[in-house]
């Protein structure tokens, strides 16, 4: 497969008068990790939503270079992207197994999910563990892992992750962040939208810097992590915060 | 009283209760998945009853008509609202369900009414005609305005319901009708007398809560729905058409409408208008269990059935009023226990 297999031009994306995302252009290649980072607001989360089609957006959206810029969100997750919101957005009341179950929805009816489901709880031993329990009861790190392992049950081609880290303890997110890395082996293609840049640069292969909706920056992880201006703006105060 | 004529009325309140339970699981069900406080639910009841009432005299339901009229107008609006559904696979998809099926069922009861081909025909066909309803008017009505406030989605089935009763009256004339009994059977177990009505009432009852719960417990389908009610984005982010949901939960509210209704017919007169107080009883009964309990809603429904079966020998004149002044403690009860108003919005 020739070119990106997700591509976004000139995305925008307006609440009202108030424009979140302005002119966005980014693309993500199988088995590569690209992280959007920047301060809360940047807009990094509403490009994320723009892009599963959870909010309208104008400008070019290409999966495998097919546009999907009209498809609903039950279209995108069919065609191969998945996104695990900031939010999570689990069945609280159904169990850790329904709730995976339930990931592989789009999935054609004669495939086995047995097999998927091997392979995330290899992943999350945890979920294993808890596989009966309510998603509602489980605890913060568990149900950021229970929200990827059902993303993957899509088995998408691109992950989109919103903010993997936000609200668990610095080892949790190190635990989340190395598991986000080793999924890259898998050959899917990673768009990781993080406030936490110095990590999400670790991991990364490329990265942007988003600022007031506008992309500032761009560039290898490794590259970034070492500008000036990212050091400064985005890594400098975070010293203890990774 | 005596023993009697006590376990008379308990029959007849668990007869009448078990079909309260039916209407309290549709209203359940449509809310939990669509926020839609499902007023028009009793309508379903009298269509399903004045349909196979129809057939019985050898007249053709209008009902039939409803449903080629419904299913071709959401065909119409999803052609010219939906870019999607102009694609040749699902425009062929969209004709076959929503034009050729109606179709079908009116050629069919175009067939069956002059002909008296007995209940084994006529009930099935009943069941379908009205059946079809729900998923229309869920496409006509409400997807439309699926974002909107549980308000605004209340006084919408408050429209369906006034609507539907205006076409009832239409369809069927002001007067009321009474069905063959589906098991013209007595039996005496010990001091009571068991009509062969109530064991039918009750046998399909139970066998449809638990095939509710079987649907909704094991299959990705109705775990489907479930999800949908649960947390309507995450469904879409999984994939799920949750419009696809709220047309299929009003496809079974309308068939356990219609359903309730054909139990209903042999017993009670049923007019174009006696939907909407049975319609509330299974409300009263819904509310019991918070609109949201299955289980609760069903045993609730049964203490409704019983409440007015006794209320009806003791003081007749009052029997409405005492059943729906349940209410009024169940209400008090569950405020003072959850002091946060239900407002999600």
């Amino acid at each position: 497969m020739s070119g990106p297999t997700l591509a976004l031009r000139d995305v925008c994306v307006s609440y009202g008068k108030i424009e979140a995302v302005r002119g966005v252009s980014l693309e993500v290649d199988a088995g590569r990790i690209v992280t959007v980072v920047g301060a809360n607001g940047a807009g990094k989360t509403t490009l994320l939503n723009a892009a599963m089609g959870v909010l309208p957006a104008s400008g070019s959206m290409l999966f495998r270079g097919r546009s999907i810029a009209d498809d609903p969100i039950e279209a995108r997750v069919t065609a191969g992207l998945s996104l695990v919101a900031e939010k999570r957005e689990l069945f609280g009341t159904m169990s850790v197994e329904d709730n995976l179950r339930l990931g592989a929805y789009t999935r054609p009816r004669g495939e086995r999910p047995g097999d998927t489901l091997d392979q995330v709880y290899t992943l999350f031993p945890r979920l294993k563990e808890r596989r009966g329990q309510a998603a509602g009861t489980l605890s913060g790190g568990e149900r950021q892992m229970l929200a990827m392992g059902r993303a993957l049950m899509a088995k998408p081609a691109v992950l989109m992750l919103d903010e993997p880290s936000l609200g668990l303890a610095p080892r949790i997110v190190r635990e989340i962040l190395h598991l986000v890395a080793e999924l890259r082996a898998t050959g899917v293609a990673i768009l990781l939208v993080e406030q936490n840049a110095r990590a999400a640069l670790r991991i990364a292969d490329y990265g942007y810097v988003m600022e007031t909706g506008t992309v500032t920056l761009q560039g290898p992880a490794a590259a970034l992590a070492n500008d000036p201006r990212v050091i400064e703006s985005y890594l400098g105060a975070a010293e203890s915060a990774a | 009283m005596d023993p009697t004529i006590a376990l008379f009325l308990a029959q007849d309140g668990v007869t009448n209760g078990a079909i309260y339970a039916l209407l309290a699981l549709s209203l359940v069900l449509v809310f939990t998945i669509t926020r839609v406080i499902f007023i028009p639910q009793g309508e379903f009841v009298a269509y399903g009853a004045l349909t196979l009432a129809a057939f019985e005299t050898g007249t053709f339901p209008g009902t039939a008509w409803l449903a080629l009229i419904l299913g071709t107008a959401a065909f119409t609006v999803d052609l010219a609202r939906d870019r999607a559904a102009r694609t040749p696979r699902r425009a062929l998809r969209g004709l076959a369900l929503d034009v050729l099926l109606p179709l079908a069922l009116l050629a069919a009861a175009w067939h069956a009414a002059p002909r008296h081909l007995g209940p084994l025909v006529e009930v099935p066909l009943t069941l379908a005609i009205v059946a079809v309803l729900g998923p229309y008017i869920y496409r006509l009505v409400f997807r439309p305005l699926a974002e909107s406030p549980v308000l605004v989605l209340l006084i919408a089935a408050v429209g369906v319901h006034l609507a539907l009763v205006g076409l009832g009256l239409l369809f069927f004339g002001a007067e009321g009708h009474r069905t063959a009994p589906l098991l013209d059977a007595n039996w005496t177990v010990g001091p009571a007398l068991v009509t062969g009505q109530s064991v039918v009432v009750m046998g399909v009852t139970g066998g449809l809560i638990l095939a509710l719960w079987g649907f909704f417990g094991h299959t990705l389908t109705g775990k489907a729905l479930r999800a949908t009610a649960v947390n309507r984005l995450g469904a879409r982010l999984v994939g799920i058409p949750t419009s696809a949901a709220g047309a299929m939960a009003l496809g079974l509210a309308a068939l356990l409408g219609a359903l309730s209704g054909v139990l209903i017919a042999p017993v009670t007169t049923v007019f174009y208008d006696t939907g909407f107080v049975t319609g509330l009883k299974g409300f009263v009964a819904a509310i019991i269990g918070g609109l949201i309990s299955y289980p609760l809603g069903a045993a609730a429904a049964i203490l409704v059935g019983l409440v007015e079966a006794f209320a009806s020998f003791f003081a007749s004149t009052f029997k409405e009023v005492i059943v729906f002044t349940i209410i009024i403690p169940v209400l008090l009860w569950r405020s003072l226990r959850s002091p946060h108003a239900e407002d999600e919005e």
